[in-house]
């Protein structure tokens, strides 16, 4: 039982990097630029077919592959962003309509290039690392210290770097950062260019691991939510750990209650913290 | 010039409904796309390839009179709401009186009330599972299935179990469905059946749309199964047996739904995958002309490769089906009265890409294989002939 627990705990913790990843992109869009984008899922959905596409038609090898993956998902998210969600700066209802209209206009789309038949790709890294009884899939690993280097790097960008201080200038007064010569529509189009190319690198790093099918970012721009909400929105380490402890606490859920409810062992916990820390685990009070 | 072109209209205003009673409508209501659409697609297929054929071939004669058929084929996307729909526009705005599908249970089970209400009128013949408990029942004459029922003498299901324990002493089966229509069904016909037969089981269900199979494989790999029965959906068999044999945690596989596809591809890392397949077509297209004429019609009608993984679901309201209500309107002597050509239907065995008859129910009966893929691709085919 307890190798069955701790494997799980490893495993959780590589899947919930996968919901940090997108968190990280609420996390930053949100809280740097006001702008609510309910709609990264689609971004990774859009990353994980063009990594497919690149990969198994394309005929790229998969590193190779996931780069223009990750531009064109940008790309998208830069057309979203000059069309609609630049004017739905600090309107939560506004943001919440775009994002849907856009959930609704990117499946739609994918359905009628890619049909929704699930899609697979190729064993990218196949095999599994044993340690005892634990055995966890290379993949995974790789996945994982991928998406960490991502969200540690993002991190020390913004703590270290001018461009940083001015996103976090902004994030606190829009106007002041302006007078002080930060470009602001510059910023909050890297912003939104940034948060939707990690999006985009989140699906390319999923299709070597599942199935593909076009509802696929339904699922994770919730459990990204929920990560964020979780490590505190604003909070860019709070994303990866608000990823990590959702995906422990299903893995772990999994074992001991009924896997048929997986999803809601995560959210149980979500509120049951947020009762007490209102503003997540590493959001400032 | 004004009389010429009344005397036209008038030509054409009589022409018309001579020409509409040559066409007979099919419906169809199959998911072609959608996470189960892969017991939908393979049918829409087939009976596409078949109505091609039969009008190339300057359609069937009924009586003095000669028919083209017309297929109507919606998807409905594994959604109940919009097959109710379709199904509506079908039977009144079309005026189809023959409906093939669906496949999928939860489909069938949101059409049924309102296709009942045109007992008599309709005949509708899917293959879903769920249909079996309802086929023969009064009210519901209009019913047929197509597809083999998994228990009883005849059934394939309680065929490959028999075989499992004959050939393998499989003493404790674990089963991974997800938690619905589908499932619920696969849990009342099969738990009770490896009671019947003394294997231990032990069922968990997973949330529709899940992904990462790894926590609840992990505490299955705990009971130490001899073997994994994973649901019935290739969308989600593909995910479940490549993280299962990617950890090396489970390796043998029973299936009764689905493809040969995800132990394929996932070949080296299995020991043992065991399905239920209709047909194993990379070997009948070898032995069986009949198969063989139809793989080559396939590819040259869709222009594509022959689909051999999703072939075998064409076993259901598919290809023989269409040649098969063709031949019973000819017996029946109508296409207009879908009673009697239900009459004759009943009556016959056809011989096609499979010998199909129906019971006294309404239900298919037909040969089908049980394939054993070994690790690194070693397949082993049984021919199994309930008939």
């Amino acid at each position: 039982m307890t190798q069955l627990v701790l494997g799980q705990v490893l495993n959780g913790a590589i899947i919930g990097a996968m919901y940090g990843i997108i968190a990280l992109g609420i996390t930053l869009t949100f809280g740097i630029t006001g702008i609510v984008n309910f709609a990264l899922g689609e971004f990774m959905m859009i990353g994980a077919y063009a990594t497919y596409a690149l990969a198994e038609r394309g005929g790229l090898s998969y590193p190779v592959a996931v780069v223009p993956a990750c531009l064109i998902a940008a790309a998208a998210g830069y057309l979203s962003n000059k069309a609609f969600f630049r004017f739905t700066r600090n309107n939560l209802v506004n943001g919440l309509l775009v994002s849907i209209g856009l959930i609704s206009i990117f499946e739609s789309a994918s359905m009628l290039l890619w049909t929704a038949t699930p899609v697979e790709m190729h064993f990218v890294l196949p095999g599994a690392l044993r340690v005892g009884d634990i055995g966890l899939p290379k993949m995974k690993l790789v996945v994982f210290a991928v998406i960490v280097i991502v969200i540690v790097m993002t991190y020390l960008g913004l703590a270290r770097t001018w461009l940083g201080r001015a996103a976090f200038a902004y994030a606190q007064n829009p106007e002041a950062a302006m007078l002080m010569g930060v470009h602001t529509p510059r910023l909050e189009t890297a912003v939104m260019l940034y948060s939707t190319g990690l999006a985009g690198l989140g699906g390319a790093l999923y299709a070597s691991l599942y199935s593909l099918e076009p509802a696929m970012g339904g699922v994770y721009v919730l459990k990204g939510m929920e990560a964020a909400i979780l490590g505190g929105i604003g909070s860019l380490m709070g994303s990866l750990w608000g990823g990590v402890i959702l995906g422990v606490i299903e893995g772990v859920g999994s074992i001991f209650l009924p896997t048929a409810f997986r999803d809601a062992y995560g959210l149980a916990v979500l509120v049951a913290i947020l009762l007490f820390r209102p503003s997540g685990l590493f959001g400032d009070e | 010039m004004k009389r010429v072109v009344l005397l036209l209209a008038v030509l054409a205003l009589t022409a018309a409904p001579a020409a509409a009673q040559d066409v007979v409508k099919i419906g169809q209501i199959e998911a072609q796309t959608g996470a189960n659409a892969i017991y939908g697609w393979m049918s829409s297929q087939g009976t596409a390839l078949a109505v091609d054929e039969i009008n190339k071939a300057g359609g069937f004669k009924v009586g003095n009179k000669t028919y083209k058929l017309q297929l109507i084929a919606l998807d409905t996307r594994g959604e109940p709401k919009e097959a109710t729909v379709q199904l509506k526009r079908l039977v009144e705005v079309d005026q189809a009186k023959y409906i093939f599908g669906p496949f999928l249970s939860n489909v069938f089970l949101a059409v049924r009330p309102y296709a009942a209400e045109f007992n008599g009128k309709l005949l509708m013949w899917g293959g879903a599972t769920r249909i079996h408990d309802y086929v023969g029942t009064p009210g519901h004459e209009f019913l047929m299935r197509t597809w083999n029922w998994d228990a009883g003498k005849n059934g394939f299901g309680e065929l490959m179990v028999d075989n499992l324990v004959k050939t393998t002493g499989t003493k404790k089966i674990a089963m991974l469905f997800q938690n619905d229509q589908g499932g619920k069904v696969l849990e009342d016909i099969y738990v009770p059946m490896f009671k019947q037969k003394g294997i231990e089981s032990r069922l968990d269900y997973f949330e529709p749309g899940t992904k990462d199979f790894s926590a609840v494989l992990a505490k299955i790999a705990a009971w130490k199964p001899d073997f994994l029965f994973p649901g019935y959906a290739d969308s989600y068999i593909y995910d479940i047996v490549r993280q299962a044999t990617e950890t090396g945690q489970l390796k043998k596989f029973f299936l009764v739904r689905g493809s040969l596809g995800p132990g394929l591809k996932n070949k080296d890392g299995i020991d043992e995958y065991m399905v239920y397949v209709p047909k194993h077509f990379e070997e009948a297209e070898k032995t069986d002309p009949k198969v063989a004429k139809f793989i080559k019609s396939y590819k040259d009608f869709y222009k594509r490769d022959f689909p051999y993984d999703q072939a075998p679901l064409c076993s259901s309201s598919c290809y023989d089906h269409v040649y098969m209500l063709v031949e019973a309107m000819k017996k029946a002597g109508t296409v207009d009265d879908p009673a009697a050509v239900k009459k004759a239907l009943m009556s016959m065995t056809y011989d096609g890409l499979w010998k199909i008859r129906f019971d006294d129910k309404g239900e298919a009966i037909f040969n089908f294989d049980v394939v054993r893929l070994k690790k690194g691709g070693a397949l082993e085919v049984q021919h199994i002939n309930p008939n």
